[in-house]
């Protein structure tokens, strides 16, 4: 490698410290903005993902087979209260709730309305796993000895024209595929911000919604698992299909229950990536342009190292070596830069609420106006190789083009 | 303490009395409700009806004819406009059918569907499945006699009973007190709001029975619309099958 030319590129660098600082400035650049990009990316789908995942299914899914193709009452989990220890024993598991999902016809005297029903066990519920535990606004959230009640949202209250106290009459399709009724009081009312969940959900007590469906005691839709991690869902969900079995069930990761949000994240992140690519490719191109430029005007130079005997290949390491010093100072910059900003946007962030109005969802889930920065060390890993790679590749040809100069065309040069 | 024994003692009293008399009045309530219920109500029955719809959008005119059997079973075919002919509805227990001709489909609605409106109505699909005994879901709270443009009336209030599944908050009938035929039942939510109220007219004897052949159901939130359903004939106890009320009868119709 020739690692005796270090110092000579080094010197070569600083000779023209003002071209080695700009070209340095724009490699810190295009760290900066492929930090930012993916960081907001990471951010948002992180946050979209945690928020999916808390109106009912989990990260990690154990579901009745094919449940969330087509979600009806005859399909359903049995011996859920056994299966809910087993699994909440699994390592890297946080938490679980055993819960069952229904569509139906929510009636008051003055209306009906289509809406979701998920029946839930609120001994195995929290805020953080639990969407509209978290967004009550009046009433109170369900208690474990409630039976005969429901939470609804603020919209449904409104279409309804329905309060607090008030009976709300639903009508669902049960185990056998008889048409059922109940009735039921609302105890609380919630506010998520997100149109469809706030007209369109109801909570029950699980037990309720069982004796409803005609399930037993230990049946229900699906056991919505919660991890620390949402990068880790296919990996614990291939864990545990080895270590529980889960008659006429599947275990699937959020990326297949909630495939719609993962095809939008998918999407938005391949369009991303190309993006920065684009840009990576624009900083190349002028990283290849300051090399060629140092490098054709030390022709006569490099002729003299030619014709004193120094091997070609040897100039061709050179120039390398004065790339990756260039590399290692940009991205020196880059981190420079980006210590600060992500401490910023890690504090602070960007709000965007004015631009984004009052109901900002994408595929059902609402998004936090206000923009942080997620950086896993992975991802900042993969952007500092590659932009330092992106610099070498960019200074191939410069450095090719010094091995190939003929000493004695170059000494005559001026 | 012996004057707290003796209030005690009292207020007991005073309320075994008023249930007792509450009691009382609410079985002549029950009896008078139950007369109401069977009025069109045969072991089997056959009849030829015609539906009016206004809405603020149109205004439609159906015929139909209809047989049902118990509580349980109904079978409406609609007769006229010639574009819906041969549009079948089937109640059979808790379920409902359509069948539509024109693309011979049979569709079971789904718990979903039972919002939708009834043929345009302002009946919905819940509504056909619904129309239980009333008596089952309702306690007949208050009876009083007294005197209205229509003569004689009883006039009953029905609460709801806890646990059914009715969206009412109360129901008032206007019983004419010499046929017991009802003359109006006004709907109201749990704020006491009224909702609908669906009125009874033209009382003529159909078949064997004295009926108001004439029944109109009006939104109180869009006053202006109504649905009219008006019997042209009916029979009761006609001979026919549970058979008739099945899905292969939809389509020889």
């Amino acid at each position: 490698m020739y690692f005796e030319l270090l110092v000579m590129a080094w010197r070569n660098l600083m000779r023209r410290k003002r071209r080695t600082n700009i070209t340095a400035v724009s490699i810190g650049f295009a760290v900066f903005l492929a930090i930012t990009f993916t960081g907001m990316g990471d951010d948002s789908y992180k946050n979209m993902i945690n928020t999916s995942v808390k109106l009912g299914f989990g990260h990690v899914t154990v579901q009745a087979s094919d449940f969330h193709l087509r979600p009806t009452a005859d399909k359903y989990l049995r011996d859920v209260n056994k299966l809910y220890e087993e699994i909440v024993g699994q390592p890297g598991i946080e938490h679980a709730a055993t819960r069952i999902i229904t569509g139906g016809l929510v009636a008051s005297a003055h209306k009906q309305v289509g809406g979701m029903l998920m029946g839930i066990n609120v001994a195995q519920e929290t805020p953080d796993i639990n969407l509209f535990q978290q967004a009550i606004v009046a009433g109170r959230w369900l208690a474990p000895e409630d039976s005969r009640v429901a939470i609804i949202g603020v919209g449904m209250a409104d279409k309804l024209n329905i309060n607090l106290g008030k009976k709300l009459v639903y009508t669902i399709t049960d185990v056998d595929g008889e048409i059922v009724s109940d009735v039921v009081r609302v105890v609380g009312i919630f506010d998520t911000g997100m149109l469809e969940l706030d007209q369109g959900q109801v909570l029950l007590p699980l037990r309720f919604l069982q004796h409803t469906l005609n399930y037993k005691n230990d049946q229900a839709t699906l056991i919505g698992i919660y991890i620390e991690d949402h990068r880790e869902a296919e990996q614990i969900r291939d864990s545990l299909n080895e270590s529980i079995i889960v008659p006429d069930g599947e275990i699937l990761s959020w990326q297949q229950s909630q495939s719609e949000l993962a095809g939008m994240i998918n999407v938005d992140r391949g369009s991303n990536q190309i993006l920065q690519g684009l840009v990576g490719l624009l900083v190349a191109a002028g990283i290849m342009n300051t090399m060629l430029m140092s490098v054709l005007e030390r022709t006569k130079e490099f002729g003299v190292l030619l014709a004193i005997g120094m091997s070609p290949i040897k100039l061709v390491y050179l120039v390398l070596w004065e790339s990756i010093w260039l590399g290692l100072l940009g991205l020196m910059l880059g981190i420079m830069i980006c210590i600060p900003w992500y401490y910023y946007m890690d504090r602070v962030g960007i709000d965007f609420s004015q631009l984004m109005g009052e109901n900002a969802s994408v595929a059902g889930v609402a998004i936090d106006p206000v923009i942080h920065l997620k950086l896993y060390p992975e991802t900042v890993t993969t952007i500092l190789v590659g932009v330092f790679l992106f610099t070498l590749l960019a200074s191939l040809y410069p450095a090719i083009r010094a091995g190939r100069i003929l000493p004695l065309e170059a000494l005559k040069e001026l | 303490m012996a004057s707290v024994v003796l209030s005690v003692t009292l207020s007991i009293l005073l309320l075994v009395s008023h249930s007792l008399f509450a009691q009382d009045s609410s079985v002549q309530a029950l009896a008078i409700l139950d007369k109401v219920d069977n009025l069109w109500r045969g072991e089997s029955s056959y009849s030829n009806l015609t539906m009016r719809v206004k809405t603020k959008n149109y205004q439609r005119e159906l015929n139909m004819e209809s047989w049902s059997l118990g509580e349980e079973y109904a079978f409406i075919r609609i007769l006229s406009p010639i574009k819906e002919r041969g549009t079948v509805t089937l109640k059979s227990d808790v379920n409902i059918y359509t069948y539509l001709p024109k693309t011979d489909r049979t569709i079971r609605l789904t718990a979903g569907m039972m919002s939708g409106s009834w043929m345009g109505s302002h009946f919905t699909n819940d509504d056909l499945v619904k129309e239980s005994q009333l008596s089952e879901d309702y306690f007949v709270q208050y009876e009083h006699r007294g005197q209205s443009e229509f003569g004689e009336i009883y006039k009953l209030t029905l609460i709801p009973r806890e646990e059914s599944a009715v969206v009412w908050g109360k129901i008032e009938i206007e019983v004419d007190a010499q046929n017991y035929i009802p003359i109006r039942e006004y709907f109201y939510d749990e704020d006491g709001e009224l909702v609908r109220v669906i009125s009874f007219h033209d009382v003529k004897k159909l078949g064997d029975r004295l009926l108001p052949v004439r029944m109109q159901v009006v939104p109180q939130d869009e006053p202006d619309e109504y649905t009219e359903i008006v019997y042209r004939s009916i029979e009761f106890d006609v001979p026919i099958e549970q058979g008739f009320f099945s899905l292969a009868n939809l389509r020889r119709r």
